[in-house]
């Protein structure tokens, strides 16, 4: 606008108006307050200081968060727990024991079933919703005191509510001088105690998850299904 | 005497005039109260409407009585439950602090879900109330994670087990449900960080959350107003009103002709019997 101004000036075409020179021309300013394009200076500051501000709050918020919630989320380590030796828990019988020690598994409650020449870790965590199932001897069964949820001998659901079997733990035998006799990884979930030294110690690693045909799975939460449409509810 | 001195004559009355007087002269503090509690109420307003304050009277009671039981619990899964115990039965009053916010617990739940019915059916969350519904959605949940939390500090069988049991409901919604419950309990399973952490959430977490939506719930709620109940007589009038220029528009806009007639309903066929048949 002032540029034109000026330039009507200088061609003396303002009809009727004074066309000469000028004491003070008038200043050519190059505003852009008006031009959205354009970053201004107050703009880039503006800018600056909350892009600024973003990441020092960032630098607060990371850490709080991070040390809130990572270690909660990250998968545990393997631990190995000894529970003693193979001859303490005798074949035919399903014995009850505590989860002790170091491991994050330490508390939970474990049955180990010695039937059928196997060796068994069965969790007493229902698939239901966590309860702690019971031993009936009895009946050769699990029941879960808090929905009706009941298992057979190996841990497969057989009544109530549950989408899949007892969780089991992994099962390794290490003789007198330390060496790994065997383990049993997630394959199989039990171990055949044929020509198994008495004395040699059985330790218990992390759980796993199975499907009603005991193959092993990662571990899942309760009342997550291992098999069928709603276990892609759970892909992690 | 004369009526016309009736400011405060005692040197009480004066020093409270005067300090009301610096504090409104820099902080607004008589606007704001006028603001605040002098609004103008619909004529009807009834017992029914005193229900919100209830239920945020109650979140008073827990917040003192809470306080105080800080001071005294362990949260700690070893000393938890002894400091429950050392509470209720050895700490003067300590049963009755301890009664007033578990039965405070329960009758903020009740108070605040009778407060939402007593919203819903006088149809108070409607235009422009809705901000005030949702920010009290928001406190709804959190009352309800305040009584989750809460629960599990007893640190009895019941309380860890009701909570073990609601911890693998969370985990049990698809997808982040695991992830949710992870970090709720500090881990895949219970451990000795869950009882600390729910702790934390409850007396730290959560009131803060809680405050701060109090504070935005009675900011809409006294910008906005209250309703009238659905009953109001002014308000039957004014739906009345409505009707009527309702039929009355919509008889100008039917065409000459085909205007609505309003009949008698026929009780009972009539018939006609010509005599002599």
């Amino acid at each position: 606008m002032a540029e034109s101004q000026g330039n009507d000036a200088s061609q003396g075409s303002s009809g009727g108006q004074y066309a000469g020179p000028r004491a003070i021309d008038p200043v050519q300013e190059h505003s852009h307050d008006h031009d959205p394009e354009f970053i201004t200076r107050t703009k880039f500051l503006s800018g600056v200081a909350v892009a600024g501000g973003a990441v020092l709050t960032a630098a607060i918020l990371v850490p709080i968060a991070g040390f809130a919630g990572a270690d909660a989320v990250k998968t545990p380590k393997d631990q190995w727990v000894d529970v003693g030796p193979v001859s303490s828990f005798p074949e035919g019988q399903t014995s009850s024991i505590a989860v002790s020690g170091e491991s994050q598994w330490s508390d939970a409650r474990v049955f180990l079933r010695n039937k059928d020449g196997q060796l068994l870790a069965i969790w007493n965590r229902c698939a239901h919703l966590g309860c702690p199932v019971e031993y009936l001897k009895g009946g050769d069964n699990f029941v879960c005191p808090c929905h009706g949820g009941a298992y057979n001998s190996l841990g497969l659901v057989v009544a109530g509510p549950p989408p899949r079997p007892l969780d089991r733990f992994n099962i390794k035998v290490v003789n007198a001088s330390g060496a790994t006799v065997g383990s049993v990884g997630k394959v199989h979930g039990s171990w055949s105690t044929a020509g198994l030294d008495p004395s040699a110690r059985l330790l218990l690693g992390s759980p796993f998850s199975i499907d009603s045909n005991q193959t092993a799975t990662r571990l899942h939460d309760p009342g997550e299904p291992v098999t069928g449409v709603l276990s892609n509810l759970y892909p992690f | 005497m004369t009526t016309t001195d009736i400011g405060p004559k005692g040197p009480v009355g004066k020093v409270g005039e005067a300090v009301g007087e610096y504090v409104d002269r820099r902080a607004g503090a008589k606007t704001g109260i006028t603001w605040f509690l002098k609004r103008n109420i619909p004529s009807e307003t009834s017992w029914f409407q005193t229900l919100g304050f209830a239920a945020m009277a109650t979140f008073g009671l827990q917040a003192v009585t809470g306080m105080i039981l800080a001071m005294y619990y362990k949260p700690d899964p070893t000393t938890a439950y002894s400091s429950i115990q050392h509470i209720t039965n050895e700490v003067t009053w300590g049963w009755l602090v301890r009664g007033m916010h578990k039965w405070g617990a329960s009758a903020m739940i009740i108070l605040v879900f009778l407060h939402m019915a007593r919203v819903f059916l006088f149809g108070s969350y409607k235009y422009p109330r809705e901000l005030t519904w949702v920010t009290g959605a928001i406190l709804l949940i959190m009352v309800m994670f305040m009584g989750l939390t809460g629960y599990l500090l007893v640190w009895d069988q019941r309380a860890y087990w009701a909570t073990v049991v609601a911890m693998n409901i969370t985990a049990s919604a698809p997808i982040i449900g695991p992830y949710i419950a992870d970090i709720l309990r500090a881990g895949s399973n219970f451990n000795p960080d869950t009882l600390s952490r729910f702790y934390s959430i409850h007396m730290l977490v959560i009131p803060g959350g809680i405050a701060t939506f109090i504070g935005l719930h009675l900011f809409l709620v006294s910008k906005l107003g209250i309703t009238e109940p659905p009953w109001a007589k002014r308000a039957m009038r004014a739906r009345r009103a409505e009707e009527a220029a309702a039929r009355a528009a919509a008889r100008e806009r039917a065409p000459q002709g085909r205007r609505e007639v309003i009949v008698e309903p026929a009780t009972k066929p009539v018939v006609t019997v010509e005599a002599g048949q």
